[in-house]
This record gives C-alpha cells, sequence and structure tokens, in this order.
C-alpha cells in the first residue's frame, strides 16, 4: 500500500475519533429534573426567582453563596454556588448553571449570566463566574 | 419638519463619512482596475495599472482620514456621535482613547483595514511582476472590509456599521426630539475597564496586523493559480507567511498576558471561543510554512500547500464571522454582540472560500501534483506529516468552537463540554505529544535521504535523555498528578528542545541556515513546558475552610473553598505567608487595597515581606471590576485578586452626607463607661487609655464666649499593635450641651463623650464597636503560578526564531528573483 493512502486513512480515522469525543463530550442543557436523574454534571439554563433570597455573608464564609433559579420547565430549586457572589447577579435576565444536584439542592460550579448591559443600553452583555478550581489541566 | 439641533458638530462626522463611502468606492475600483490590468493582453499597457495604483492610494488616504475624524470625534467628547458616546468618556485618561478607539467592531474593523492598505503598498513596492494578481485579490479583500463600515440603507437592509452614526440615530428616545438634547449628554458611557490596561493599547493593532497580513499568501496562493504560475507563488508566500505568523503569534501572547495582568479569571489562557478562534489560522498558516518549504525542497505535497495556505485565510475570515456576528451567545464571554452583520459576514467567508475552491477545480489538471511517493526516512516526509496533525489539532478547535453554529444550522441543542478547559487540554496535549515527537526526531533526519542505522541511534540516545530529563521535572513539579497524557507532552516538549538545541549548535558551526527555525522550535518548546507547569501546577495558596453553619453536606461538597476574608488590620495566615488587609488608596476611579504578605519560615521568623496592590473598580455600569495584583519572582509568580470588597465608589457618590443618627447604624449598641484620667477602657481589637482632659478654647469654627465650656479627652487607642489619638469633645454652649464624637476607622470605633461627673472627678464616655460584618475587609484568592517565565521567554525566543527565518526566505527570494529556475521556466507567461 502507498505511504499516501495509509496517511489518508490515518486522518480520516483521526477525524472520526475527534468528532466522536466532542460528541461525546458536548453536553445538553437540561432541567432540574434531568439533573436529578444523572450523576454527571451538566448545564442549566434559567431565571433568577428575583422574589427570594439571595444569600451571600462573607463574614459567616468567603465561599458560599445561594439563591433560587427556575429552568426553563417553570421548576424552581435552590442553588449553591461554592464562590463570591457576582457582581450584578441581582440584574440578571438570563443564567446558565454548571452543576449537579445533591439532594434536593443544585451545587453549581460555573455561573454565566446574561445582563442587560448599562454599558450601551442598545448591547447586551454576558459575564462568566467560575468556581474556580485549582489545577485545571 | 428637521429639527434644528444645538450643540452638534456634525463636520468630522459628514467628512467621516465622505471618506468612508470613497474608501470603499476606491477599493472597490482598485480592486477592477487591477483585474483588467491582469487580463490585459497587452503588459505593456500601464494605463489600468496607474488607474489601480492610483486609487488604491486614495484608498489608504481614505483609510486614514477616516481614523483621523475617529479620533478627533473621541478626543474631543463629541458624544452626539455613538461611537463616542459608547466607548469613551471625559474621565478617561489621554492614552486610553486609544484603546476606546477599537474598543468597539467598527474601530477594529478599521484597525484591519488600516493594516490591509498599509501591506497594499508594501506590496506595490515590492510585489514587482506579481503586483497585478496579488493586489487584485488584496483590493477585493479592502473592498469587502471597507464595505463593513459603510453603514447605509440598501434595499431595507442597513449594509455594515458605521462608526460615524449619532447618538440620536443609534438610540431611540423622547429626549432625542429635543432641540436642545445635548445639553443632557454630559458624558459618554466610558471605557470597559477591563480595557483600561496598557496591554490594550498594544495588543490589538498587533493582533489585527496579524490577521490583515494572512491575506498576503493567500493572495499570492489565488494569483499562482490565476496566471498559472503554479510554483514560483510559493517562495514569496513562505517570507509572508512567517511574518504572519510571526505578528499573530505575538498578537495571541499578548491577549493571553493582558488576560493573566488583567483579568481575574486565574490564568492565562481559558480556552475561550475568541482565544480559539484567533488561534485557528494561526495553527493552520504554521502548517502551511512547513508543507511549503517541503514542496520548495522536494515538490512533493504541493496540494497540502496549496490547501493550506487558502484555507488559513479563509480561517480568519471565519474566525471574524464567529466573534462579530453574535452567534456565540452564551458560550463566550467576551464576544461582539450582533450588529445585524450576520449575513454580511457569512457572505465574506464564502466569497472567498468560493473564489478558493472555483480556482482549484479549473485549474485541477495543470496543478504540478506529484503521483511518486516520499521517501519514509527524509524529513520532508515527517514534516509533512507534523502539518497533518497540527490541521487536524485545528479541525478540533474548530469543531467545538462552532458548537453554537451547528445548533443554529442544524437546528440542534448541543451545549458545550461542561469542563470545557480539560476537554480541550486533554485532546490538544494528546495533538501536542505527537508533534513534539515529531519535532524532535525529524531534526536527526536529513533532506531527502537519511542513512537509518545511524538515525535511529541518535533518534533513540536523545528520546531516552529527554524521557529522564521529562521524568524529573514531571516528578519536581507534581505533574504526574494530572492527566499522564500531560506527562507525554513534557517529554516530547523536552525532547524537542534537546534535539533542535543539537541543530542550533551545529548550525551556528556553520550551517546558518537552520538557525531560525531550530531557535522557533526551541521557542515553542519552552511555551509548553512554560504552560504545561504554570497551568497544571498552579496551586491556590488561599485555601479556606473556615466557613462556618452551612451543613455537613455543603462542607462535602467538592469544590474547593479559594476566597479568604480578610478584616482590615486582622493578621491572617494564608499557607505560610501572614496575610494583613493594611489600608486603601485610591487613585479615581481605581481603589487599590494594600494587602501586606510576610513570609514565615517554620520558626516564625518573617522572611520576606511586600506588598500587593490589587485594584477594584467600583463601576457604575459593571458594577465591581477587579484586577489583580502579581509578586513577579523568577521562577514563579504569586497571584492576588479581589473578588469581593464593600466598596461603593462612584456608586454612591451622589447620595451625598448621612445624618447622625444614620452613623450610629454602622455600630453594636453603646457601651457607657464612667472612668478617671490613667483609666482603661478594653474592647473587642484592643484596649484605650484616658491621658488627659484638656480645656479647649477652639472647636472648629464654633466661637466660645463666656460662659461656655469645651472640654476634650485625649485618648490613646491601642489596637492591632497600632496606637491612635483620639479626642472626643465635651461642649456647654448657651446653657446647651453638645458633644462631638470621635472615629478610630482602622479599629472600628466611634467614641463620644457624654457626660462630666465633678462629684467623682470622672468623666462618662460611650464606646461604639463595629460589628464585624461592617467593619472594612476584602475577600479575595491568591494563586501561585510556577514557572510562568518560561511561557513569555519561549514566546520571545520563537518570535526571534521566526524573525531569523524570514531573514533567511528573503535572501532566497532575493536570489530566485536574480535568477528564476530553469525547471519553472515554462510556467511562466511574461
Amino acid at each position: 500500500m502507498k505511504k499516501s493512502s495509509i496517511i489518508g486513512i490515518i486522518v480520516i480515522a483521526v477525524a472520526i475519533a475527534i468528532i466522536i469525543s466532542t460528541y461525546s463530550s458536548s453536553s445538553t442543557y437540561g432541567s432540574f429534573k434531568d439533573a436529578q436523574k444523572t450523576e454527571t454534571p451538566l448545564q442549566v439554563v434559567g431565571h433568577l426567582v428575583k422574589t427570594k433570597e439571595l444569600h451571600y455573608d462573607a463574614a459567616k464564609d468567603a465561599n458560599y453563596f445561594s439563591f433560587y433559579m427556575t429552568d426553563n420547565k417553570g421548576e424552581e430549586c435552590k442553588i449553591i454556588f461554592t464562590g463570591t457572589k457576582p457582581q450584578d447577579f441581582e440584574r440578571s435576565e438570563q443564567i446558565v448553571l454548571t452543576g449537579q444536584m445533591h439532594g434536593s439542592e443544585f451545587h453549581a460550579s460555573k455561573i454565566l449570566m446574561k445582563c442587560p448591559s448599562k454599558y450601551t443600553q442598545d448591547k447586551v452583555e454576558i459575564t462568566e463566574t467560575k468556581a474556580a478550581k485549582s489545577a485545571n489541566l | 419638519m428637521t429639527t434644528a439641533f444645538k450643540g452638534e458638530h456634525l463636520l468630522p462626522g459628514h467628512l467621516g463619512q465622505f471618506f468612508v463611502i470613497l474608501g470603499f468606492g476606491s477599493a472597490l475600483f482598485a480592486a477592477i482596475s487591477y483585474y483588467f490590468a491582469t487580463t490585459n493582453k497587452d503588459q505593456n499597457d500601464k494605463s489600468w495599472l496607474l488607474m489601480a495604483r492610483g486609487s488604491y492610494y486614495v484608498n489608504t488616504l481614505s483609510t486614514v482620514s477616516i481614523g483621523a475624524c475617529l479620533f478627533y470625534i473621541i478626543y474631543n467628547h463629541l458624544f452626539e456621535y455613538h461611537y463616542a458616546w459608547a466607548h469613551s468618556s471625559t474621565k478617561l485618561p489621554v492614552y486610553y482613547i486609544v484603546s476606546c478607539f477599537w474598543e468597539g467592531q467598527e474601530g477594529s474593523f478599521w484597525l484591519w483595514t488600516f493594516w490591509q492598505a498599509v501591506l497594499g503598498n508594501v506590496l506595490i513596492w515590492k510585489a514587482k511582476n506579481w503586483e497585478r494578481p496579488v493586489m487584485t485579490v488584496i483590493a477585493l479583500s479592502q473592498t469587502l472590509l471597507a464595505s463593513m463600515l459603510i453603514g447605509v440603507e440598501l434595499f431595507g437592509t442597513r449594509v455594515g456599521s458605521s462608526p460615524f452614526i449619532l447618538l440620536r440615530e443609534a438610540i431611540e428616545g423622547p429626549i432625542f426630539s429635543r432641540p436642545d438634547y445635548m445639553t443632557f449628554i454630559k458624558d459618554g458611557n466610558g471605557l470597559n475597564p477591563l480595557l483600561q490596561n496598557y496591554w490594550m493599547v498594544i495588543h490589538p493593532p498587533t493582533l489585527f496586523l496579524g490577521f490583515a497580513s494572512m491575506v498576503v499568501p493567500f493572495a499570492y496562493a489565488i494569483a499562482g493559480l490565476w496566471q498559472r504560475k503554479y510554483k514560483e507563488w510559493i517562495q514569496p508566500a513562505i517570507s509572508y507567511s512567517l511574518f504572519g505568523v510571526m505578528v499573530l503569534g505575538t498578537g495571541i501572547i499578548m491577549g493571553s498576558f493582558w488576560a493573566y495582568e488583567s483579568l481575574n479569571f486565574g490564568g492565562f489562557w481559558a480556552w475561550d471561543p475568541v482565544e480559539n478562534a484567533s488561534l485557528l489560522p494561526w495553527i493552520t498558516l504554521i502548517a502551511a510554512i512547513h508543507v511549503m518549504v517541503v514542496f520548495k525542497n522536494t515538490g512533493h505535497s504541493y496540494f497540502t500547500a496549496l490547501f493550506l495556505v487558502l484555507i488559513s485565510f479563509v480561517l480568519v475570515l471565519y474566525a471574524s464571522f464567529l466573534t462579530r456576528s453574535g452567534i456565540l451567545g452564551e458560550t463566550s464571554v467576551h464576544a461582539f454582540t450582533d450588529l445585524g452583520m450576520k449575513w454580511h459576514l457569512i457572505v465574506d467567508v464564502l466569497i472567498f472560500l468560493g473564489i478558493s475552491i472555483a480556482l482549484i477545480i479549473s485549474r485541477w489538471k495543470e496543478l504540478p501534483i506529484t503521483k511518486k511517493d516520499e521517501e519514509t526516512y527524509s524529513r520532508e516526509f515527517w514534516m509533512f506529516v507534523g502539518a497533518i496533525f497540527l490541521s487536524l489539532a485545528c479541525f478540533h478547535l474548530i469543531l467545538v468552537t462552532s458548537i453554537p453554529l451547528w445548533n443554529w444550522m442544524f437546528g440542534t441543542k448541543l451545549a458545550p463540554p461542561t469542563e470545557p478547559v480539560r476537554h480541550y487540554n486533554v485532546i490538544q496535549a494528546s495533538f501536542a505529544v505527537i508533534i513534539t515527537l515529531l519535532m524532535g526526531f525529524s531534526q536527526f533526519l536529513k533532506y531527502k535521504k537519511t542513512d537509518t542505522t545511524r538515525f535511529f541511534i541518535t533518534t533513540l540516545i536523545y528520546l531516552i535523555f529527554a524521557a529522564l530529563v521529562g521524568a524529573l521535572i514531571v516528578y519536581v513539579t507534581g505533574i504526574y498528578h494530572l492527566h499522564f497524557v500531560f506527562t507525554l507532552v513534557m517529554i516530547g516538549a523536552v525532547y524537542a528542545i534537546l534535539a533542535n538545541a543539537k541543530v542550533l549548535a551545529d548550525a551556528l558551526k556553520g550551517k546558518v541556515k537552520l538557525v531560525g527555525s531550530a531557535v522557533a522550535h526551541i521557542g515553542f518548546g519552552l511555551i509548553l513546558v512554560g504552560a504545561l507547569i504554570a497551568a497544571g501546577t498552579s496551586t491556590v495558596v488561599s485555601q479556606n475552610n473556615s466557613g462556618i453553619g452551612y451543613g455537613d453536606e455543603f462542607a462535602k461538597g467538592a469544590n474547593p473553598k479559594e476566597n479568604i476574608m480578610l478584616y482590615k488590620n486582622q493578621p491572617i495566615k494564608m499557607n505560610n505567608y501572614i496575610l494583613t488587609y493594611i489600608g486603601d488608596s485610591i487613585v479615581a476611579p481605581n481603589h487599590y487595597f494594600k494587602v501586606d504578605y510576610k513570609k514565615v519560615d517554620a520558626s516564625g521568623k518573617v522572611t520576606e515581606e511586600f506588598i500587593l496592590k490589587p485594584n477594584s473598580q467600583a463601576n457604575n455600569k459593571m458594577g465591581l471590576v477587579s484586577s489583580p495584583d502579581t509578586k513577579h519572582y523568577l521562577f514563579h509568580d504569586l497571584y492576588t485578586h479581589v473578588t469581593m470588597a464593600p466598596i461603593k465608589g462612584d456608586l454612591d457618590a451622589e447620595n451625598g452626607g448621612h445624618s447622625e443618627t444614620d452613623d450610629d447604624k454602622n455600630y453594636d449598641a453603646p457601651v457607657t463607661h464612667q472612668i478617671a484620667i490613667g483609666d482603661t477602657i478594653r474592647f473587642r481589637e484592643g484596649y484605650m487609655v484616658l491621658k488627659s482632659l484638656n480645656k479647649e478654647t477652639h472647636i472648629q469654627d464654633i466661637p466660645l464666649k463666656g460662659g461656655d465650656v469645651a472640654v476634650g479627652a485625649a485618648f490613646d487607642v491601642v489596637a492591632h499593635d497600632k496606637t491612635y489619638k483620639a479626642e472626643p469633645i465635651f461642649m456647654i454652649k448657651a446653657g446647651n450641651v453638645f458633644d462631638f464624637a470621635r472615629k478610630v476607622d482602622d479599629a472600628g470605633l466611634k467614641l463620644r463623650f457624654a457626660k462630666i461627673i465633678p462629684e467623682t472627678n470622672k468623666v462618662e464616655v460611650m464606646v461604639y464597636q463595629q460589628p464585624e460584618s461592617k467593619k472594612a475587609y476584602i475577600v479575595m484568592r491568591a494563586i501561585n503560578f510556577p514557572y510562568i517565565n518560561f511561557f513569555w521567554s519561549g514566546t520571545v525566543i520563537m518570535v526571534i526564531g521566526f524573525l531569523l527565518s524570514i531573514f533567511r526566505r528573503n535572501k532566497e527570494l532575493i536570489r530566485a528573483e536574480a535568477k528564476p529556475l530553469p525547471k519553472n521556466g515554462k510556467f511562466q507567461r511574461a
């Protein structure tokens, strides 16, 4: 067999492997109900419940922030985030959480929120907050 | 119907808009003229060429003028223009006005246009007989870029977005129907505080020069196909490609340095879609350079070289589509938002992709593609394999970064990986293993044919040595705790460095030609080593498990707690440091928190002391925006940033002062003490001693008359090993009793002198203490980045390597132009 055909086959094989690995590691946006059923972390899109308490007290624990969110199916859940309260959290229009359920609480490792931007009223800006983990690699 | 608006300065805008249109028109005319200059049978007829050049000069002039008008508008704070209003403010220091300039989409498009105009002029000057076809492509690209700025209505849709649009045209509001609306617009929105950094002054121009220079090799490739000069385009394309990757690489790393210095995600690379997008064309063009060299030396791999050069520029356009169309939406922190240019950008990508495909198909049969197999033991074969793996790595990046695009195209609802950083790191590292190994052993192969036994022996010796060194580094730094693939990358990177160091040593002895590539490869190896250690073994120094009272379930959570809280003047032990938040300094609009670090050894002795000043800006548009401060050592960095602080800054400045009763709310209920001179009062954080009672004659600006009395109680307040003076005052004026409280903010105290009791010779003092939660505090995070200097120094070395390669290839180019090789002769027309 010619070398160019061998290389061709390897390239195709690696390309397929990449597609499969990307597809399998891409997650889906789910609801809190989906999160109940699975152990793996997933992403939930929803809205902040503005009538309920946002709790952050640096004096008590600088790494504990809790709030309530409804997912896109309308289900409400208490969220706990290991970290400081993201700025302007009250104004968020939409939140994307990454994390998993622990009992009846959702423990988020990452919060991505969409705010109506005060910077330019005609634009929307996005900010991201992570419960930072050491050793990212 | 038209209202005469007062206070507007319309001239710079009209002038700017005129140059926008002129720039577009002249670019289009230049493209058409160059096309006819190229296709003209009579090459001695220079009329088309002269017209083309003329209009390209006009385009250059217009581009510069657009910049001048826009700069004038921003510099003079003409907020009637949306761009100035949206991106600048009067409070901004002059040197950041430059950053405002390219904060918006229009400004960054202008920057790109400007560099392309400059490059076009360089080509008119240098390209000689390539000028006509190459400049046709450049002028076409210039036309499309210029069209992004025109911002006029065409068939009901707005084409492009002009930076000269007025505020009242951009935003609707009842205020804009008033002729005197300008009197209400006092200030602009200001520049995003994160961009108020000196790196933001030079990072965008470098990055865009990199993007802009990608068009040159593309134009040469297209010109080569078009003019049937299938081989000759490669030599100049190599030089320009080297320039492109050098500048773009520098720009990308500058961005990463900016992120490290002023963003607070705690690192230098986050695989954000915007970062990935700029990396895509860089990777493919690096691969393209290698394959072009292969083709130049052996005549093999022609199609791959052509394909990679063409796709690199298409990927530049694709990257600008991804980041500017708003399609990344939820997945990126800093993508531009949609300006309604999505289809415009798509068309741009498709035009150049279409031209490439059409030309390849029409010339397919004539392309110099060899059927012969490459020698297995030649350097070229493995360079080719390396380029293929680079392209595959790029393919993976494209695939994942474009997930939002797949969703948009196919209506799917895929989300990016939940742990994107880990996903990218592991897969890209796997490619890095193969690529670094190829970078290493291909150095021992000769161009064309090698003696196999000798090759295997040297390769093996170096590999074993690299494995030993790599293993040692992995063991010492603790990389072995991570995924095993990172250990392999480390070994591969060390191997690549060693092998290229050998080449460099040989080269310095005589084979000077290879210096450039060896140096660039060593630099790239060092970048990998530095990135691996710094990102892989960075440790959070501010680990904190002192949180209380949220239940065991929470404490058991996998998330490490990385933020610690510091009350002012209360030292806290963090790892082997003692930290104290000792004070603030405010240089508007930044609020600097002084954090004192004392390093203590086992016996408790202070071995080192320094102060870091992370800062925050309480921005009334974005809330608290923090920038870190970093203590740089030769072998590691200590990075500190504030995640939370109770500062209000300009948020509350307008609310004015508070009344006395309001102020008391900031303190716990007071404790009353009756004391005599010399007595001590204890409070939570220290004690105070009443030193003396002084009869005052003057209290601020209150005049004292005959029967009036004023007495001050002088206290020495001792808290946290520091002594403060405080003298609350008691006063009887015209029969009424007053008292003037004194505060000791650092100790969280307020003292009131309430009464004099002559019978016992005592005085009554009320002590107010601030509750913990009202005291000044910061919440911060500290990270240790080991060996990050390898990463930065690797970049510098790599750039030097590129420079050396450019010099070498330019010499070859001049030689080749002096006497064209006979085998190429048959393809030449003119």
